[in-house]
């Protein structure tokens, strides 16, 4: 009898399993695990054709030519994954995960506070960490994403967190990473049903809000210096970005606007600013080499701005920005599900001109570094955190992206999602092989 | 004898158009002789018919003699115009002048509640838009100020209309004098208008051109159909002034070309052709529009050159706005040129003054002045059908002429007067005095020495103390007196004076500055120095460079469209799309637009060889789903079946081309889902450069657009009334839509079995469009392409199909197909989705990429479709993901977006594999086709290359060269003091089938 009861709770245990809503999160790294013999993409341009990857406790131990070096497997779990291939964690920057579930569904969106200087809120607290979008994300290679407030002048700040955990303090890599703004635009656009096109309007404010802008970078400087001051959040939650600790992400269009904001957030002491942009970055791209201002892109599949623009210039822009010098790391804008895409953003990169190293660090490197989590993430190296994972093929492509294992600073996670579960349902329903 | 038979006329018609005879008197009565002759003028009586020392006399109103000098009968008062011209006033075809202007619908269109009724109150037409009874002159009420305006640029006649609705009544033909409205309405119902604009109607339906389209086919059909009952079956006043304006000039009005087409297309199924108000872009496409056979009323509508100073600013400005800034003024010449009949309108001009130079521009781009002559006078007479009063001079006519300085085109010419119905308007007076010359002032003990110089009428005075010291005299001259003024230089005051003509000069008296009053003359003594006129020897008559009209008239337009080339593809790897799989080393032969051969070591003289090892050929890629192409995607009724997306291609939209980029060949532009019963779609290829109809695909099977799910019940839209609102609802939509079908069906049937005789007397039933399409589907001869998300909404339609003895040929985006594939099998239905959206909205929750890997492997015929101006670029990757997800073989991924879209569109007989005899619609690849890393090097369609990669570079230079030449250009337009404007960016709109917003929202 007891031994029924434990069958059919062991039962109903593994079929709840199952139709949970997301995949248990993993659980910590138990031994030291040694990945031998993957094709292993190191995230700054190398690539080890033969590699011993090894790691233990979060992070990783060992990176080397398997064909150069002895080492003692004694210890390891070792892993063979002769063939394939091996990745830093991708990392999406500039997202909603985690604040947004079904978009056309205004109580699942947590990602806009009302009012316009916003600094002060944080995506940190409202990620969700049972969203449905980060186990279809981690399945193609991105294992971390910035969770980025929108909206207003200063939208809020942003975290870096890992695609799997318990709850946000346990999914959280970085908290308060960055704070996002909106530069006034200098033309309005307005769609004129007149004409059926946009058309755009020269801001008459555009120096007005400048200045608004301005004068807050000097309030929040100012409090920062006071000794005796009545506290206030919103000028609290700058201090960051003066004594460098958190990343000024501006979100602007327009060339000469870009090089606006670059401008008065250098003279307000700010210490490190990006830009998210498009196309437009190409215009101002010597300007951004020379003030060694990265770039965040927003989605490389888009359609380019102007008829008249070159066919292919969207997929170019991190081709051309990092030719010209400048720091570029991929974003996704739009449908959020389309994140999960970003590698092969990369990839289209490399087709238009990249070498597939240096478009892998669109990916990987180059957000850490913008994130300013470079020396913990970003690339395959001792010391640095074992968030990776293993491809059968090319990740960086449709037909070879198949992530086989993927480790969150060693813990391995369950790759299954929703998706697949349902994948697997019908194909038995028909009587179907896979 | 005929003289005698005249003079009986006119004097008749002298006394029956007293008009006024009926009106109460309140005074002696005052007829007056109204009876003037003009002697030694130039008469241009029309376009070909010219008197030099001409006569011309005119009596109450009307021309009573045109022709050579002789004798003035006594009575009449005479004008000497020695030295000046006399031409027939202008007619404007086209105006809103002394009409009501329409109301601005209020309220938002997209948000709700929808307005399924016309709120217009009264025995009307079902729809608002249908405005077919309104009459203009009924509402015509004289504006002089307006009047005075178009006076002045020489109009002596309008027709007048009000700019209101699809269906917008009759206009009337008014003079342009005042006075009282009976005399100056010339005819009261002059033309029939019509436009694709739905002006202030608030009606739901339709709001996209195609609707309106949709809307003005059903309106013929039921004017036709109401017109044979006897009784009426109800009483709808539209529709009465519909039919009895049906004989009147029918006047459709047109922003562009491509709408020039479309109305006439209209016409052509009802027999109407339509006097077409274009929008002065006709050059873009002179071809088809002169096969049109319409004649067109066209305005002098330039564009302003840009401000293109700051060049990151001037980005903005597309090359087709900069092309159309220089080509517009030569619009003209090419309708000229190419034998197509036009009136010129005045309507349009932001500023009116811009009249006379805007036409001397289109004149100096080539316009003979006797054809514009033609275009404002005799041709709207003709039109109008009143070239038996107007548009030329001749005896019996009205007497509306305008009398000009010089040549009417010339540089020069000023108008003077502008006579209407034999009323006299100065403009410019004919006898300003001409005072020019040196002038001895002495005033009191003092003299000065004074120059009259300037144009006669605008004559300034100045006195001379030597030759660097002049001083303003202020004059103001009239006929008999002059008053002037002037302030010597360290005086405190002006010394006045007030004067009288004397034979040389003036006299007077006037006050000093001190109060004194003393006696003043001005007399002349000589003339002024002549100086030479050096300005017209500086401006070397140089011929204008022009750049060329492009195919299509937008960036990547080129002068010449490709050709059919004998194509022969080299060494490349094959991917047929067919059982033979794919081949290695193979060459393929593309001959007269077909697919001529296949096989190793191919040979073929003359033919364009192309070497392709290392390279991939594939079939041109096939959109199921798309809408890029079309003016307008959406409209709204729930059932839409009468809308018909062929009704608005645009063949002229970037994204084509950029489609083609990513190896697009064929495409099926779907209505969207904004209801259950959608338009019908279109099936294109991409032959960029053709006109709409080339774009078609010939022959194809007819399809219809269905939607399913939270589009069409409006979930996002909260404050929505339209039926329905739930997916049970969605379902009685269909029940209702094909018993319909079938009930009209059966009345058809009826009648089509009355014996001949009681037929001949029965009027038919009422054509509905709407029933028809659903028939046609019934009866197999129309297939349904259904937008669908959730598994019960896809059973249901199958369900509904299966009542009525047919099937669904395919579920599109269809993201829960996976659920129902065996169902989907078993019916017959084909799919169509996305490769990997899911979480934009609650219906695809349970969306996974899995979707068409499941589908395929359980015999369902599946696509992937873009639905997306951005994703059709990239058909072949989002093939290549079900290889990612769902372990698809290559080959068979690739069909997905090859063989069997062909199969869902009923075109896999002609396209979607490569296989002899098939269209040579290919595509050749850098690398594997489904691979993130390869490029389509070139896109070919019936043998012709619409894209190559290498071609694509030159475009871009061409593009570069061109902008940089406009640029300068207009950068000289602005250093000359030219008026320009600011740079705005001109966007299109890109359509998902989930957009309401339509083309032509207009007002």
């Amino acid at each position: 009898m007891k031994i029924r009861i434990i069958i059919l709770m062991l039962l109903t245990a593994v079929t709840s399993g199952l139709q949970a809503q997301v995949p248990e999160p993993a659980a910590p790294q138990e031994e030291a695990i040694l990945l031998k013999g993957g094709i292993a993409h190191l995230g700054n341009g190398q690539v080890i054709q033969n590699s011993f990857i090894a790691f233990d406790q979060g992070k990783i131990t060992l990176v080397a030519d398997a064909t150069r070096t002895r080492i003692d497997f004694a210890g390891y779990k070792i892993i063979d994954i002769t063939g394939k291939h091996v990745y830093p964690g991708f990392i999406l920057p500039n997202s909603q995960v985690g604040l947004q579930e079904v978009s056309s569904i205004r109580a699942m969106d947590d990602y806009r506070e009302r009012g316009d200087y916003n600094p002060n809120v944080r995506a940190l607290v409202a990620y969700n960490t049972d969203s449905e979008l980060p186990p279809t994300f981690r399945v193609n290679g991105i294992l971390l994403a910035e969770t980025t407030p929108t909206g207003g002048r200063f939208s809020g700040t942003s975290s870096l967190m890992h695609m799997d955990g318990w709850n946000w303090e346990d999914a959280v890599h970085t908290a308060d990473v960055a704070i996002h703004m909106n530069w006034p635009a200098r033309q309005t656009g307005q769609f004129d049903f007149a004409t059926f096109t946009f058309k755009r309007k020269p801001n008459k404010d555009y120096d007005k809000q400048v200045r608004e802008v301005a004068a807050f970078f000097d309030d929040a400087l100012a409090y920062g210096a006071a000794t005796d001051k009545e506290r206030n959040l919103k000028l609290e939650a700058m201090q960051g970005l003066f004594d460098g600790t958190k990343v000024l992400m501006v979100h602007t269009s327009g060339p000469k606007d870009i090089v606006d904001a670059v401008a008065v957030a250098k003279k307000k002491g700010v210490q490190r600013v990006a830009i998210v942009t498009g196309t437009d970055a190409l215009l101002v791209k010597d300007y951004l080499a020379a003030n060694k201002v990265p770039v965040v892109l927003t989605r490389l599949h888009s359609l380019p701005d102007r008829e008249d623009m070159d066919v292919d210039l969207p997929y170019r822009m991190a081709v051309e920005l990092t030719q010209a010098g400048v720091t570029v790391a991929l974003s996704h804008t739009g449908m959020l599900a389309l994140a999960r895409n970003l590698p092969f953003y990369a990839g289209t990169s490399a087709a238009y001109g990249l070498d597939k190293e240096e478009a892998l660090k669109l990916i990987t490197l180059n957000p850490a570094t913008i994130l300013g989590v470079a020396d913990k993430l970003g690339t395959l190296a001792e010391g640095k955190d074992a968030t990776l994972f293993v491809s059968e093929g090319d990740a960086l492509d449709f037909r070879t992206n198949k992530v086989v294992q993927a480790y969150i600073q060693g813990r391995q996670l369950h790759l299954k999602n929703r998706q697949q579960v349902l994948y697997e349902r019908y194909m038995k329903k028909y009587g179907l092989q896979k | 004898m005929k003289k005698v038979i005249l003079f009986w006329m006119l004097l008749l018609a002298v006394v029956f158009a007293q008009a006024q005879e009926t009106f109460p008197r309140n005074d002696v009565k005052d007829v007056r002789p109204r009876a003037y002759a003009f002697v030694h003028a130039t008469i241009v009586a029309d376009h070909q018919t010219v008197f030099n020392n001409g006569t011309m006399l005119i009596k109450d109103g009307k021309i009573e003699y045109v022709g050579g000098a002789r004798d003035i009968p006594a009575g009449y008062t005479v004008y000497d115009l020695s030295g000046k011209y006399i031409y027939p006033a202008l007619i404007d075809p086209y105006s809103n002048y002394g009409e009501p202007k329409p109301e601005r619908p209020k309220g938002n269109f997209f948000r709700g509640p929808e307005q399924i009724q016309s709120k217009r109150k009264g025995a009307y037409n079902a729809n608002e838009a249908i405005k077919a009874d309104f009459d203009a002159a009924e509402h015509f009420v004289i504006d002089n100020k307006t009047a005075g305006q178009l006076r002045k640029l020489g109009f002596g006649a309008v027709n007048t209309f009000r700019a209101d609705g699809l269906a917008r009544g009759t206009s009337t033909l008014v003079t342009l004098a005042d006075g009282s409205e009976n005399e100056v309405m010339l005819k009261e119902k002059a033309a029939a208008h019509y436009s694709f604009n739905r002006g202030s109607s608030t009606q739901a339906y339709p709001i996209s051109t195609m609707g309106y389209i949709a809307l003005l086919r059903q309106t013929y059909l039921d004017a036709d159909w109401y017109s044979r009952q006897n009784p009426k079956p109800f009483a709808d006043q539209a529709l009465d002034g519909w039919l009895a304006s049906q004989s009147l000039p029918q006047i459709f009005d047109t922003k562009n070309w491509l709408e020039v087409l479309r109305a006439d297309k209209l016409g052509d199924e009802f027999g109407v052709q339509y006097i077409i108000k274009s929008g002065g872009d006709a050059y873009k496409r002179i071809k088809e529009i002169k096969a049109t056979g319409a004649t067109l009323i066209v305005p002098l509508t330039f564009p302003e050159a840009y401000d293109v100073e700051d060049p990151l600013d001037a980005l903005q400005v597309s090359l087709a706005d900069m092309k159309h800034w220089e080509l517009a003024p030569g619009n003209l010449a090419a309708l000229y040129q190419n034998g197509i009949p036009f009136a010129i309108t005045a309507a349009g001009l932001k500023n009116k003054n811009d009249f006379w130079k805007n036409l001397r521009t289109a004149i100096g781009r080539g316009l003979p002045e006797e054809a514009a002559l033609q275009a404002l006078t005799e041709t709207p007479a003709r039109l109008l059908r009143v070239s038996d009063r107007l548009g030329s001079l001749h005896t019996g006519k009205v007497a509306n002429f305008i009398i000009t300085s010089d040549k009417l085109f010339s540089d020069k010419n000023i108008i003077h007067e502008n006579w209407i119905q034999g009323k006299r308007y100065v403009i410019k007076p004919l006898d300003v005095a001409d005072y020019a010359g040196k002038y001895d002032l002495q005033v009191g003990d003092r003299q000065f020495a004074v120059t009259i110089k300037g144009e006669p009428g605008k004559q300034k005075a100045r006195i001379v103390i030597n030759d660097s010291t002049k001083i303003d005299l202020k004059t103001k001259f009239s006929q008999n007196l002059l008053t002037a003024s002037f302030q010597l230089p360290k005086e405190k005051g002006s010394i006045r004076l007030s004067g009288w003509r004397v034979d040389n000069g003036w006299r007077g008296s006037g006050e000093l500055v001190d109060g004194t009053w003393i006696a003043w003359s001005m007399l002349k003594t000589g003339e002024l120095e002549k100086k030479e006129n050096k300005k017209e020897n500086n401006k070397p008559d140089k011929e204008e460079k022009l750049g060329q009209v492009i195919y299509p008239f937008v960036a990547y337009g080129t002068t010449t469209l490709p050709g059919q080339q004998t194509i022969l593809i080299k060494n490349a790897t094959v991917w047929t799309s067919d059982e033979a799989g794919v081949l290695e080393h193979t060459d393929v032969l593309l001959k007269d637009g077909k697919i001529a051969k296949i096989g190793q070591n191919l040979s073929e003289p003359g033919a364009l060889e192309i070497d392709a090892t290392g390279k991939h050929l594939t079939p041109g890629i096939i959109d199921e789903h798309s809408h890029i192409g079309a003016s307008s995607i959406n409209d709204v009724a729930t059932n839409s079946g009468m809308v018909r997306i062929g009704d608005v291609i645009d063949p002229e939209q970037i994204n084509i081309y950029r489609a083609l980029s990513g190896g697009v060949t064929a495409i099926q532009i779907l209505h969207g889902s904004a209801n259950p019963i959608g338009g019908q779609s279109a099936l294109i290829k991409l032959r960029w450069g053709a006109s709409p109809e080339e774009m078609k695909i010939k022959g194809a099977d007819p399809f219809i657009k269905f939607a399913l799910g939270e589009n069409v019940k409006r979930s996002r839209s909260n404050n929505s009334i339209r039926y329905p609102q739930t997916r049970m609802g969605v379902e009685q939509v269909y029940m209702d839509a094909f018993s319909s079908a079938l009930e009209y069906e059966k009345k058809w049937q009826a009648y089509n079995s009355l014996p001949k005789k009681i037929k001949a007397q029965t009027p038919p039933p009422r054509r509905d469009l709407a029933d028809e399409t659903m028939l046609e589907i019934i009866r197999g001869k129309r297939f349904i392409s259904c937008h669908s998300y959730v598994q019960s909404e896809i059973n249901m339609l199958m369900k509904v199909a299966e009542k009525f003895g047919f099937r669904v040929n395919t579920f599109t985006h269809i993201l829960e197909g996976y659920k129902v594939a065996d169902k989907m099998k078993e019916h017959g239905a084909g799919a169509s989705t996305f490769s990997d959206w899911w979480a934009y909205k609650w219906e695809v929750r349970y969306a996974i990429p899995y979707n068409a890997a499941i589908m395929s492997k359980e015999g369902v015929v599946t696509a992937i479709n873009s639905d997306d101006a951005n994703q059709i670029r990239r058909l072949n990757q989002e093939a290549a993901k079900t290889i990612k997800y769902g372990d698809m073989p290559e080959e068979e991924a690739l069909k997905m977006v090859t063989i069997n879209p062909a199969k869902l569109l009923h075109l896999d007989n002609r396209m979607g594999s490569i296989k002899v005899g098939k269209d040579a619609d290919v595509v050749l690849w850098s690398g594997h086709p489904l691979s993130v890393y390869s490029k389509a090097e070139k896109t070919i369609i019936d043998g012709k290359i619409y894209f190559d990669l290498e071609q694509d570079q030159q475009r871009r230079a061409y593009i570069r060269q061109e902008r940089a030449r406009l640029i300068q250009k207009m950068k000289d337009v602005k250093k000359n003091g030219g008026p320009t404007q600011r740079p705005h960016p001109h966007r299109s709109y890109d359509y998902h089938c989930e957009d309401i917003v339509n083309d032509s929202l207009t007002n």
